[in-house]
């Protein structure tokens, strides 16, 4: 009896593995494809066997696709926007879940209804109008052009994990602070804020999660490289290496790997934060 | 306290910057729409006030009822293919202990963070017809016709299997975190009373995922509604719109067609549909409300 249920308990252990490593070797094998063609040269890759063994590693690809797809510039566009996208979200945020949440007016449920809209709507309906909007009044191949969209579509979630977390703070905190003098700015910049920090960390992760790989605003709104974001590199090199398919695995290999390495080494601070934010939102 | 906490400036002091973001990035454009919606402006030079005309063609436009038809399909697509699927992987991660767990986790999540200009690239080389990824795979297992994935046949089942795989760890994260949730002390009771792993599954894992579940399929059906990027680097649309999407319709519309009073009014009945969608699956799982967060 014991010796069957060990064996069947062993077989069920073999079971789970090969569901696990089936369904990891599906979503990574595209992935080390991806990397394993961009160090070939192109005349190689008309194999039929899955993945290629290079005569030589080809790391001149990647030369290419550093140097002409731009990658400084729009990896440092890119951490700019998002950056100021994410510290913009985390104030207006606490601002208003504080105000909407702890402050006595009439119309802080209505003001928390409207802002928190935003979630929706859908993002590519706004396309259209706010093409219009930033060409008349002359932002477009600005900053602001992304910046201004990004913030919007990521306030929402922001509004709603952070009013969740400031509701659960005790009043007998604010009310020691106000005895001791505080104005309302201190009370939320100083002493709210400072307790926030896990959602703090949900919020900016999911704000960066959402912004980081956008790419219909800002081919809509910026023609000039000036501001373009990481995703065109891949766009230009398409048009520019039409033929030459190495290297457009080497653009596509090097554009992914700021946000894969760093989610391989904040691993675990993201899935918390996606988990919580997402769970929650 | 009180009165400092009803001093009105500062409460607009506040909230003034998310409403103004608000009106700036979210009203006013909604609003312009509205207005745009009916014109008949081609995006240059002059239009005319042509009143509801353009709502009546969306009413004939076949394109835009294929739209609204493949986002249903991808919803359906992605609550009876992705999310069974990731609601079992969780389960059988969650029984994995030790680091394996977290490797695995930090796998599936992968795709997840990579842009969809990468994603949507990478599948038109892993659809290529000629060295692709898949037609390299089939032929492993004797299939040697070179398969045109991008067929009007096949081309929204390439669309789904990419957003499924894309899609899949943030899921599978979110049913995860949910199992990991259920309070042990229900799997021991169970298993004292003599329950086997199937029964457990089933009577007790997925009735108490119910609320997770129910979250995970609202998101899965507007994502499905706003599905937008990867068709219009994939397929855009094609062929013969048999990928088409609603906000790549009102895009191309605007920006190929020339169309810019049509593609507003496209955009605002969209508005109104996602609306209307999130509202009623609220209602639906009403134990979810946006008003009580």
């Amino acid at each position: 009896m014991d010796e069957v249920g060990k064996k069947k308990s062993r077989f069920g252990r073999y079971l789970l593995w090969f569901i696990l490593i089936c369904v990891a070797v599906i979503q990574i094998f595209p992935l080390i494809w991806l990397v394993n063609f961009s160090i070939a040269s192109s005349n190689e890759m008309f194999t039929s066997g899955l993945l290629i063994i290079p005569k030589k590693i080809q790391l001149g690809n990647y030369y290419k696709a550093f140097v002409d797809g731009h990658f400084l510039l729009y990896l440092k566009n890119s951490a700019l926007i998002n950056g100021f996208a994410v510290i913009l979200v985390l104030i207006i945020s606490i601002m208003a879940a504080f105000a909407c949440r702890k402050m006595f007016w009439k119309l802080s449920g209505f003001v928390k209804i409207v802002l928190l809209l935003g979630m929706m709507i859908p993002i590519h309906a706004t396309l259209l109008p706010n093409y219009k909007i930033y060409h008349v009044i002359g932002l477009t191949d600005t900053i602001w052009a992304l910046l201004i969209p990004y913030v919007a579509f990521s306030l929402p979630q922001g509004l709603f994990l952070m009013s969740g977390f400031i509701e659960s703070i005790p009043v007998e905190l604010e009310e020691a602070a106000v005895m001791d003098g505080c104005g309302i700015y201190r009370i939320v910049f100083r002493i709210i804020t400072p307790m926030l920090k896990p959602s703090i960390a949900t919020v900016a992760i999911m704000t960066f999660l959402n912004n980081w790989n956008e790419f219909m605003m800002a081919s809509t709104y910026l023609s000039t490289p000036k501001w373009k974001t990481l995703p065109f590199s891949i766009l230009e090199f398409t048009g520019q290496y039409s033929s030459n398919y190495a290297v457009q695995f080497a653009v596509m290999a090097l554009t992914a790997a700021p946000a894969v390495i760093v989610y391989v080494l904040l691993n675990k601070h993201i899935t918390k934060g996606v988990a919580l934010g997402a769970v929650k939102g | 306290m009180k009165k400092l906490y009803s001093n009105k400036l500062v409460i607009l002091s506040l909230v003034l910057p998310g409403l103004l973001v608000f009106i700036f990035a979210i009203l006013a454009p909604i609003c312009l729409s509205i207005f745009y919606g009916f014109t008949n402006y081609s995006g240059m030079g002059k239009f005319d006030y042509i009143g509801l005309s353009n709502y009546k063609n969306l009413i004939k436009d076949k394109v835009f009822w294929t739209s609204l038809r493949n986002s249903l399909f991808l919803a359906i697509g992605f609550i009876c293919i992705q999310h069974p699927l990731a609601i079992i992987v969780a389960a059988v991660l969650d029984k994995l202990q030790g680091k394996a767990e977290g490797v695995f986790r930090c796998i599936y999540f992968i795709p997840n963070v990579i842009s969809v200009a990468v994603i949507a690239y990478l599948w038109k080389f892993i659809y290529n017809p000629d060295f692709g990824l898949l037609n390299n795979i089939l032929k492993l297992f004797g299939q040697h016709e070179k398969i045109n994935w991008f067929s009007p046949k096949y081309a929204i089942w390439s669309v789904l299997i990419v957003l499924i795989w894309h899609g899949f760890g943030w899921g599978m994260l979110i049913y995860y975190t949910g199992i990991k949730n259920i309070d042990p002390v229900l799997y021991e009771a169970a298993v004292i009373d003599g329950a086997d792993k199937k029964a457990v599954f089933f009577r007790i894992t997925l009735p108490l995922m119910k609320p997770v579940i129910q979250v995970n399929v609202t998101m899965a059906i507007i994502s499905a509604l706003k599905q937008m990027e990867t068709v219009y680097l994939l397929t855009g649309g094609g062929p013969g719109n048999s990928t088409q999407f609603a906000a790549n319709y009102l895009y191309q519309q605007a920006f190929k067609a020339f169309k810019y009073g049509y593609g507003n009014a496209i955009g605002v009945v969209y508005i109104v549909i996602c609306l209307v969608v999130t509202v009623s699956l609220n209602r639906i799982f009403s134990d979810r409300q946006l008003s009580k967060g």
